[in-house]
């Protein structure tokens, strides 16, 4: 009984991280911006929710609250926190003729820096972060595991059926005909950027919290926010196919222990997989009819600029 | 000028119906780098409840003008003034929204829609914008599209708005175009050139809910290049030549033959004094053949629409036509440098549909494109560079100093002006870009030379050398050449034979000694 | 405001001066609102400017710059550097350590090292090549290609080294053996590393190019090679103008798809060469989980050939001025005024200045109240 529930409880964890962080970050690019910041990203809401969690903890335990609130709490500040990245983005990359991935790469080195020294102050006092992450109850994760499938249906929901998400979608696909057509491309991305990577950096929390619920400055070098952008590449960023595929390559990730154990897979074969699964779904998609469903939006990453603009 | 006798009348008619201007453009001017002065201190007028026709070639500044009123450009001097209320207000408009906020709409000649998206989707971004019945960001599409269907029952459009747009065709596509401007209950109609690639019923349909709007009150502005169209359908037209305003008449009083005299300019046809370049040889063997060549546009309208021709070693072609009408395509499609629907194409004894650019370049094919900086030359590079690239098709390594010989011969048989032969082109005038593709071009020409426009923003002197060097080597190197040029007196002056383009089809072939009347006749019908 | 597109002159060299003089100081910046001494942080970084440790990084910098040079200017991401640079180094362990190892199976120094460099090239062009196909014939960018490649890469070389690679003379941390030292490529001569301050370090220098005599080599190597490739090669012509004007080949009848496989690859093969001279000039082996080892040089590359304006005169300034920034860094660690996270930010500070302020180069801003 304890072993399933475990898988559970992990599989959960794997997922819900996985899943938030994919889904943001494919709101994000509907709108048009390449974002390889991804994991900088990432790491900076990991930092922060690190840095957070702690203080917050003792603050609220001290008033007799429950821990699973400090831990939301931590949760929604870090989102916070990489949402003004977001909006940092979307802005220069709007208004400014430069390089999408210029900028995304040189925010994930700041996110990188700057989120070891968001958490190595506090993470040198402490040992463990996992008397302060969630508890580990079935009930909190199933809670967690419930709202992050309802805010994917929810941003489904948003982007196919709404004025709003449809200016969204028309932003990514060419912004200069959305433009012509009335829409306010800036103010459109900056809400893009704000959603998008305000659920990122809850979802990144989450790996703190919920998944590994231990945090150290090498934590940078997993990568975990490519996966994540590998997830919302091979998914098509579609929120509903996210869902599957979150599962998938989490699981890939999360189990690649066992999967060792089983198929006798060493480690880093494991670790490869979910990479290879995703070039090989590239390919399928692009010989074929579903490429117009998963391919990415007409103009991401595009520098958005014509003869002339007006700033 | 003869337009003074003219002017009058026009001013009479503005001070009788002051109060019926809804918009007035004073003294618009708009220059790009180049430098283009694309707009000279234009002032219009538009009424109330009127349809305008613009007129003018192309780079006569009427598209420039209307993107000035949809907020798409900013002008340099003047000022626009709307009526808001019973005043006229001057107005800054900055952006396509803002424009719609003070109900101007354009619809251009390419839809602007979004192909992945749906129509409903598409006039979903229009009328949220503008927060037009109740379409807020977060209303749900359902309640939108309940709105389109709404719209399209009572305007007569059958549409289904679920559809996606990649899946219409060009005219359906200019429907939806026509919908949403009538959905987003614009004041002032701008048409690009709208209605011109529209097959005749689905024009005359629209020309009835034209004629509804402007009964209603509204007004709008078509463009276009057809004058019978513009006559039929307008109650003024204004004409524009070189960035400036010739002149506004009354459709009624007016003639074919005067529009076009204010068009294309009386003085041009008598003040160049053009020689007719002879050409004394005997035709030689068909060189290149097209049989019944239908081709797509970008936007995958057929532009070319059924095209049989053949030019023969020794002699010059000329298209003659005015620019949009499927030359372009044609000559690229010739080259094979666009795919066809479905015809054959051949060059020499080379089948284009199999072979395509490669094999039409390697047995010596120059081809002047319509588009320079897309097809003809690679600004970063230099005019060394440049060269190089065509003419080297082999080797390891470019033997430069060949290249460097070639390039000076050419600069200074072209007086190209450049600093040096090393310097990136992308620095040089426009003027001089194209001489360098020229020069280049006309040097590759062993078999045939085909060229779009070769000699458009050139100097006289320039123009006259380009068209002499390429008679001389038609009748020297036995060279056949196909030129389509939107320059009327280019084609006469060059041509063996002379075709007007017109609508995708081709007409002629017309003798050499064809009275231009006729010509024009052809070319604006 | 408004903004044309103008073309001017000679604003590059303003521009890389001012972004990286801005980024410092938003470097700076940071550092002070983290508590540390921005003035000490300065003089460590000064100091690593001067500093012969930035010697093989240097050459390194300028190989695989160079390299990237060849990808960017036909506007192809190669941001595959770190895989192509670690996949390549597999065929060197395994004709070093295996097939040629001194003890069972001796060879020719010389030839094996020569088949190291070559073998090391092709994996690199390679493992290039297949993002090279996926661009030509898929129409997939290649920038999210390249990245999951390099993680590939990664997790290829730890599987080996975990496995068939591993060492049998290690104990303690997990790792390949070391590479026979008559493989090794490195000179060492002795200096007695005396007198003033300005001697010590011309010694220092000395004993560092000597160290690094190999990866000089190969600077120069493949810095003649690109120099040839642009200026007299068909091919280097035909990179130039995809980069430029794809449309322009096309209409030449050059085909565009054969230039984005040549591009990529020749890139790539150079970046393997780099990474296989450099598994025999300075790594020695090859230990386990190589992405937390890693020295980013796949990424600093990037960086290199950005900062140089895709201007192969300039790579040798920018490859300098990065390999200097990357010393800073491990400087400060060393001065324990802050650990890996210096770099980072010194480095993506930069980079985010150079972006933004890269627009100023090649667009009029006109202002208009």
């Amino acid at each position: 009984m304890v072993i399933e529930t475990t898988i559970i409880l992990r599989l959960t964890a794997a997922f819900t991280t996985m899943y938030l962080v994919a889904l943001g970050h494919s709101v994000f690019e509907k709108s048009g911006i390449l974002n390889l910041a991804i994991d900088g990203v990432f790491f900076l809401s990991t930092g922060v929710t690190t840095a957070m969690v702690i203080p917050l903890t003792w603050l609220l335990t001290a008033q007799g609250l429950p821990l699973a609130l400090s831990a939301t709490l931590a949760a929604l500040i870090a989102g916070l926190t990489t949402a003004i990245i977001g909006v940092f983005m979307a802005w220069t990359l709007t208004k400014l003729p430069i390089s999408h991935g210029a900028v995304g790469l040189s925010l994930m080195f700041l996110g990188y820096g700057l989120g070891i020294i968001a958490g190595y102050e506090v993470r040198l006092r402490v040992g463990s972060i996992r008397p302060y992450a969630y508890p580990d109850s079935l009930s909190v994760y199933l809670a967690i595991l419930a709202i992050t499938v309802l805010i994917g249906l929810l941003v489904h929901f948003f982007l196919t059926k709404t004025a709003l998400g449809t200016t969204i979608r028309a932003c990514g696909e060419n912004p200069h005909v959305a433009l012509a057509l009335g829409a306010d491309v800036l103010k459109t991305r900056l809400i893009a950027g704000t959603l998008g990577f305000f659920i990122m950096g809850v979802g990144a929390s989450l790996f703190v919290l919920l998944w590994q619920k231990y945090w150290d400055i090498k934590t940078y070098l997993l990568g975990y926010g490519w996966l994540a952008f590998t997830i919302a590449l091979a998914a098509g960023r579609h929120p509903l196919v996210l869902i599957p595929l979150a599962l998938m390559f989490g699981g890939l990730v999360e189990f690649s222990i066992t999967l060792q154990a089983r198929l006798g897979l060493q480690a880093d074969l494991a670790k490869m997989l979910p990479f290879i699964a995703a070039l090989v779904l590239m390919i399928i998609y692009g010989s074929t009819k579903l490429k117009r469903i998963f391919e990415p939006p007409g103009s991401l990453g595009k520098v958005f600029y014509k003869e002339e603009r007006t700033i | 000028m003869s337009n003074v006798v003219l002017s009058t009348s026009v001013d009479t008619s503005i001070a009788e119906n002051a109060e019926n201007v809804i918009l007035s453009a004073r003294n618009i001017s708009k220059s790009f780098p180049g430098p283009v002065i694309a707009l000279d201190r234009v002032s219009l007028d538009l009424y109330t409840g009127e349809i305008l026709a613009l007129l003018g070639e192309n780079g006569s500044g009427k598209s420039t003008f209307v993107k000035i009123l949809y907020g798409i450009y900013t002008p340099d001097h003047g000022e626009i003034l709307v009526r808001i209320g019973r005043v006229l207000e001057k107005v800054v408009i900055s952006s396509p929204a803002d424009a719609m906020s003070k109900g101007i709409l354009m619809v251009s000649q390419v839809p602007q829609l979004i192909s992945k998206l749906t129509i409903a989707e598409n006039i979903a971004l229009t009328l949220t914008s503008l927060r037009l019945r109740g379409v807020k960001s977060f209303t749900s599409l359902t309640k939108i599209l309940k709105i389109i269907c709404e719209e399209s029952e009572r305007i007569g459009i059958k549409i289904d708005p679920n559809e996606k747009v990649y899946n219409l065709t060009y005219t359906q596509k200019q429907l939806v175009e026509i919908l949403k401007a009538m959905i987003v209950d614009a004041k002032i109609l701008l048409l690009d050139e709208a209605l011109t690639y529209l097959p005749l019923l689905e024009r005359k349909r629209l020309y009835q809910a034209l004629y509804k709007l402007r009964d209603q009150g509204k007004s709008i502005v078509i463009i276009t290049h057809k004058i019978p169209e513009a006559m039929e359908i307008s109650s003024r037209i204004a004409v524009l030549r070189a960035g400036k305003l010739v002149g506004v008449v009354n459709t009624q009083e007016t003639t074919i033959d005067q529009v076009r005299v204010m068009m294309f300019g009386e003085e041009r046809a008598k003040q160049i004094s053009y020689i007719k370049m002879q050409t004394i040889s005997s035709r030689g063997e068909p060189r290149i053949v097209v049989k019944d060549l239908h081709v797509e546009d970008d936007y995958g309208r057929e532009i070319v629409k059924g095209v049989d021709l053949t030019v023969h070693a020794g002699e010059v072609v000329g298209i003659a036509g005015i620019a949009g009408n499927g030359q372009r395509e044609l000559l690229e499609a010739i080259v094979g440098l666009r795919k066809m629907r479905s015809g054959e194409i051949y060059v020499g004894n080379v089948n284009v549909k199999k072979k395509g650019v490669k094999g039409v370049r390697e047995i010596g094919v120059g081809f002047i494109p319509d588009r320079l900086l897309e097809h003809g030359i690679s600004p970063e590079e230099s005019i060394l560079e440049n060269i190089a690239a065509s003419t080297v098709r082999s080797g390891v390594n470019i033997p430069w100093n060949v290249i460097e010989e070639i390039s000076r011969e050419l600069i200074n048989l072209y007086q190209i002006l450049t600093p040096s032969t090393r310097t990136p082109v992308k620095y040089l005038s426009g003027g001089n870009i194209l001489k360098t593709i020229v020069a280049r071009e006309i040097e590759n020409a062993k078999k045939a030379l085909v060229a779009c426009n070769p000699t458009r923003t050139l100097d006289e002197v320039s123009a006259i050398y380009v068209r002499r060097k390429i008679k001389e080597k038609t009748v020297n190197e036995n060279l056949a050449v196909l030129i389509a040029s939107e320059d009327l007196d280019e084609i006469l002056m060059v041509s063996d034979v002379i075709y007007v383009m017109n609508s995708g089809r081709l007409y002629g072939p017309l003798a050499p000694e064809t009275p231009r009347e006729e010509v024009e006749k052809l070319m604006v019908m | 405001m408004l903004k044309r597109k103008i073309v001017p002159k000679y604003y590059t060299w303003i521009s890389t001066v001012a972004s990286l003089t801005l980024g410092i100081l938003v470097y700076l910046i940071i550092t002070l609102l983290a508590g540390i001494n921005p003035l000490e942080v300065l003089v460590n970084i000064a100091r690593s400017f001067i500093s012969p440790s930035i010697v093989k990084d240097f050459f390194v910098l300028i190989a695989m710059g160079c390299a990237l040079l060849i990808s960017f200017r036909a506007a192809l991401w190669n941001i595959g550097g770190e895989g192509q640079f670690y996949i390549a180094m597999i065929p060197g362990v395994l004709l070093t350590l295996f097939i040629f190892n001194p003890r069972y199976n001796p060879a020719s120094a010389p030839l094996v090292i020569l088949l190291v460099a070559l073998t090391g090239a092709i994996m690199g062009a390679l493992w290039a090549l297949i993002a090279a196909l996926f661009r030509a014939y898929l129409k997939i960018d290649e920038v999210p290609v390249t990245l999951i490649l390099n993680y590939i890469a990664y997790y290829i070389v730890n599987y080996l080294v975990f496995g068939p690679f591993k060492g049998r003379y290690v104990y303690g941390y997990l790792r390949t053996d070391e590479i026979p030292e008559i493989y090794r490529l490195n000179v060492r001569i002795y200096l007695p590393m005396r007198g003033d301050p300005l001697q010590v370090a011309l010694q220092g220098l000395t004993v560092q190019l000597a160290y690094y005599i190999a990866l000089l080599i190969l600077a120069v190597v493949v810095y003649a090679f690109t120099w040839w490739f642009f200026k007299y090669c068909r091919l280097g012509l035909y990179t130039k103008i995809h980069g430029s004007n794809p449309s322009y080949l096309q209409a030449m009848g050059v085909s565009v798809n054969h230039t984005i496989l040549l591009a990529m690859t020749i890139s790539g093969a150079l970046i393997g060469l780099t990474g296989s001279m450099y598994l025999l000039s300075e790594l020695g082996r090859i230990p386990y989980e190589i992405e937390r080892q890693t020295a980013g040089y796949g990424y600093l590359a990037i960086l290199v050939s950005w900062l140089s304006l895709l201007d192969l005169k300039m790579i040798p300034f920018s490859a300098y001025i990065v390999s200097a920034l990357r010393n800073a860094g491990i400087a400060l660690q060393v001065a324990g005024l802050g650990g890996v996270e210096q770099s980072l930010l010194l480095i993506g500070a930069i980079l985010l200045t150079y972006s933004i302020t890269r627009f100023l180069v090649e667009y009029e801003v006109r202002v208009e109240w």
